[in-house]
C-alpha cells in the first residue's frame, strides 16, 4: 500500500512538471521569436527589452494558454464523473451531446435573444449570458439522458439516444441560424469552430470561475464517485444521498462542460479520452485520484493540442477541434475494443 | 430458550409501487443472530420486500421498525451503518480490487473524502479475513469468479459493520459448492458474529437445513417459522400454483412426480434397492410389493456383481445396470 502510493506521488510530480514545460512551451510557440528566458521574466516581472513581447505574452498567448489548461481539465473531469454515474465507458460531454446543448444554449443567445438588443448592450451582460445559455443548455441534455438511462441500462442504446439528442439540438440550432442576419451567423459560425485563442481576458475571468467551482464541486463529491462506481443502489445502502449527489454532480458536470463550450466551442474527445488515460496510468478507480490526474492529464493534452496545431505552419493554426478529435479518436476505438461488454 | 432480541419488526406493510400494490398485510419478524431465508416463486415480491427493508424503495403502507424506531426515522447515515444490502444487480467496475471493494463498505464510517484511518482499515482486514478471501485482496473484481465476487460483497458488507445484512438472491448465479459456501459464510456471519442476515433464494434445500427461521411467501400471506415447523405444518405444498410439482415432505424438497400409471413388484435391498426404486418412479412406476404384479423386478448379487432381474409378459430379462433396466422398462 505504502508502495502504491509512493508511486502515485512520484507520477503526480512528473505530471506537473510536463505541465510546467508544456505551458512554457505553449508561451513560446508563436509567430513572434520571443526567447524563453524572456517569456520567464515577462512572467514574473512584467518587464522586458521589448515592450510589444509584453503585450503578445500577457494579451495573447497567456489567456490562451491558461483557456488550455482550463478547458482541458474540466472537460477531463466532467467526462470523469459522466462515466461513472452513466456507468459507461463511453461516456463523455461530447458523445451523450451535453456538448450541443450548450451550443443549443450559445445559438439561443447569439442569434435568438441578441437581435432585440443594441450590440453595446448584449456586450454589457453577453459573456454571462452565453456562459449561463451554455450551462443550462447542457444541464437540460443531461438530464435528458439521465432520465433515460434509468430506464435502459444498455451502453449502446443510450450512445444512440445522446447522439440522437445531439442531432436534434444541431437542428434547432441550424434552424436558429437560417432566421440570423449575417454578422450575428458569422459570430456564431465561429464559435463552432472551436478556439482556445478567442478566449478574452473578460472571459477569462468569467471561465476561470466557473472551471474552478465546478472542479472544488468534483473533489468535494470524490467520496460519492467511488460509491456511485458500484450503481445507485449499492451508493445508497452506503449511505449516499442520492438526491444531493445527483444534483452537486450535475452541477459541477455541466458546468464544467457548459461554460468550457461557451467559449471555446466545441471541442471533442478530451472529455471521454482522459479518464481512460487517468485510469491507465494510475491503476485506481478512486475518484480523488482520478480527478487530480484527469485535471493534469487534461490540461498537458489540451496544451499539446495546441502546440500539435501551431506546429505546421507559424502563420495558422490548425482548427482545435481536429487536433483534439485525432488525438481522442484511437483512444475511444482503443476503449471500444478493450470493453468486452460492449463488443 | 434465549430468544435474543426482536431488531426487525414488520406491522401490516404494504409493499409494491404507487400504480400497483404487491403484497399486503406482512407481519414478521427477526432477531438478532438469526439467519432468515425469504421464499416464494418469482414474481412474488420478494425483491421488493427486501428492498423496501433496505429503504431503497418506499413501502405503499405499513411501517418496518429497527429495535422499535421506524426505519424513516434514521438518517441516511445511520441507517447505513444499521443495515447493508448486496443486490442481485452484478457489480464491474474496471481497476477496482477486491480491497478497494471492501474498503467501500467503510463509507458511512469515513470523512467527506472517504479516508480510512486505523480503525476502518483495521476493519477492511478483518472482513476480508473473514471471509477468506486474502489472496484476491490485489485482484481487479473483474477477473475474480462470480462465487469469489460474491464473497467480496459480502466482506464489503462486514466492513460496513451493521448489524443487519439483507441480500437479494446472493447464491443466483452460484455452482452448487460456491452455494453452499456462500450460505455458511451467513451462517458463521449470523452466529459468530450476532448479526441478523435475510436472503432471499430459491435453493430450498440449502434453506431448509441452514436458515434460522424461514419466511414464506404464499400465495395471499407471508408466513415465517422454522424450517421444520414449516414442513411439519405441510406449508411449502401450496406454495406453487402447479400441480406439477409436489413437495415430499420426507425429503424436503420439491418433486416432480411422474404420472405413475403402471406399477412394479421389487426385491432387493440397500443402496440399490433405492436407487431402483427411484429410477422406478423416475420411469413412471409405482413400487409395491404385492404379489399381484405383472412385472417383477428381483436385485441379486453374485460375486459382488449387481443383477437385475426382470420378469415381464412372461419373459425373463438379466440385467448388470439400472441403464439396461430402464431401457427395458421404459418402453412402452
Amino acid at each position: 500500500m505504502q508502495q502504491v502510493n509512493k508511486t502515485r506521488f512520484y507520477l503526480f510530480g512528473l505530471l506537473f512538471i510536463i505541465l510546467i514545460a508544456a505551458f512554457l512551451f505553449d508561451l513560446f510557440i508563436g509567430s513572434a521569436n520571443i526567447p524563453l528566458p524572456e517569456i520567464v521574466k515577462i512572467l514574473f516581472t512584467h518587464e522586458s527589452s521589448r515592450p510589444e513581447w509584453i503585450s503578445i505574452i500577457n494579451d495573447f498567448r497567456l489567456p490562451k494558454v491558461i483557456t488550455a489548461i482550463l478547458a482541458g481539465a474540466a472537460l477531463s473531469v466532467s467526462g470523469l464523473q459522466m462515466q461513472t454515474v452513466f456507468r459507461n465507458p463511453l461516456a463523455g460531454p461530447d458523445v451523450l451531446g451535453i456538448t450541443a446543448g450548450a451550443s443549443l444554449g450559445v445559438a439561443v443567445v447569439v442569434l435568438g435573444i441578441s437581435s432585440f438588443f443594441s450590440f453595446d448592450t448584449f456586450m454589457l451582460f453577453g459573456n454571462w449570458a452565453i456562459v449561463i445559455a451554455a450551462c443550462i443548455g447542457s444541464g437540460l441534455i443531461l438530464l435528458l439522458i439521465f432520465a433515460v438511462s434509468l430506464r435502459v441500462r444498455d451502453i449502446i442504446t443510450i450512445l444512440i439516444l445522446g447522439i440522437m439528442f445531439g442531432s436534434a439540438t444541431i437542428a434547432i440550432v441550424s434552424i436558429l441560424q437560417y432566421f440570423s442576419p449575417a454578422p450575428t451567423l458569422k459570430a456564431f459560425v465561429i464559435w463552432t469552430m472551436g478556439s482556445l485563442g478567442g478566449v478574452t481576458k473578460s472571459q477569462l475571468w468569467i471561465l476561470l470561475p466557473c472551471v474552478i467551482l465546478g472542479l472544488f464541486t468534483a473533489v468535494l463529491s470524490s467520496k460519492i464517485l467511488n460509491a456511485l462506481l458500484l450503481g445507485e443502489n449499492y451508493a445508497k445502502s452506503l449511505g449516499v444521498n442520492i438526491k444531493t449527489s445527483r444534483f452537486l454532480i450535475f452541477f459541477s458536470t455541466s458546468l464544467l462542460a457548459g461554460s468550457v463550450t461557451a467559449f471555446c466551442g466545441p471541442i471533442g474527445f478530451i472529455g471521454i479520452a482522459v479518464p481512460h488515460v487517468t485510469r491507465m496510468i494510475f491503476k485506481t478507480s478512486h475518484h480523488i485520484y482520478l480527478i487530480w490526474g484527469s485535471i493534469l492529464i487534461g490540461s498537458v493534452t489540451m496544451l499539446a493540442s495546441d502546440i500539435l496545431s501551431l506546429l505546421p505552419g507559424k502563420e495558422n493554426a490548425l482548427p482545435i477541434n481536429s487536433v483534439t478529435a485525432l488525438l481522442g479518436i484511437p483512444i475511444v476505438i482503443w476503449i471500444i475494443i478493450k470493453n468486452k461488454k460492449i463488443v | 430458550m434465549d430468544t435474543g432480541k426482536k431488531i426487525i419488526e414488520i406491522h401490516n406493510l404494504n409493499i409494491g409501487y404507487p400504480s400497483k400494490t404487491i403484497f399486503s398485510g406482512i407481519n414478521l419478524s427477526a432477531y438478532q443472530g438469526e439467519l432468515i431465508a425469504l421464499i416464494g416463486i418469482n414474481g412474488a415480491g420478494k425483491s421488493t420486500l427486501l428492498r423496501t427493508l433496505a429503504r431503497l424503495q418506499k413501502e405503499s403502507s405499513g411501517k418496518v421498525t429497527i429495535e422499535g424506531n421506524n426505519i424513516h426515522q434514521y438518517s441516511i447515515k445511520t441507517f447505513a451503518q444499521r443495515v447493508s444490502f448486496v443486490s442481485t444487480e452484478p457489480v464491474y467496475v474496471s481497476n477496482l480490487n477486491v480491497k478497494e471493494l471492501v474498503a467501500l463498505g467503510r463509507f458511512p464510517h469515513t470523512n467527506w473524502l472517504g479516508k480510512l484511518d486505523e480503525k476502518d482499515s483495521a476493519a477492511v482486514e478483518r472482513a476480508i479475513h473473514k471471509t477468506n478471501i486474502e489472496n484476491l485482496a490485489e485482484k481487479n473484481i473483474n477477473q475474480i469468479s462470480d462465487g469469489e465476487r460474491q464473497r467480496a460483497m459480502i466482506a464489503r458488507t462486514i466492513a460496513q459493520d451493521t448489524d443487519i445484512i439483507i441480500l437479494d438472491e446472493p447464491t443466483a448465479f452460484l455452482d452448487l459448492p460456491n452455494r453452499y459456501e456462500t450460505v455458511s459464510l451467513l451462517k458463521a456471519l449470523s452466529k459468530n458474529e450476532n448479526k441478523t442476515v435475510i436472503f432471499s433464494t430459491h435453493d430450498l434445500n440449502i434453506a431448509i437445513r441452514q436458515a434460522d427461521k424461514i419466511w414464506l411467501i404464499q400465495k395471499d400471506k407471508i408466513i415465517e417459522g422454522a424450517p421444520e415447523d414449516l414442513v411439519l405444518n405441510n406449508c411449502f405444498t401450496h406454495i406453487f400454483e402447479s400441480s406439477k410439482i409436489s413437495f415430499d415432505i420426507e425429503k424436503g424438497d420439491f418433486t416432480i412426480p411422474a404420472s405413475m400409471n403402471r406399477s412394479v413388484k421389487l426385491t432387493g435391498d440397500g443402496a440399490e434397492y433405492l436407487w431402483t426404486v427411484k429410477a422406478l418412479e423416475r420411469l413412471g412406476y409405482l413400487v409395491s410389493d404385492s404379489n399381484n404384479e405383472n412385472i417383477t423386478v428381483r436385485i441379486t448379487r453374485e460375486n459382488n456383481r449387481l443383477n437385475w432381474v426382470i420378469e415381464k409378459e412372461n419373459c425373463k430379462f438379466a440385467v448388470n445396470s439400472i441403464y439396461e433396466l430402464s431401457a427395458i422398462l421404459g418402453r412402452r
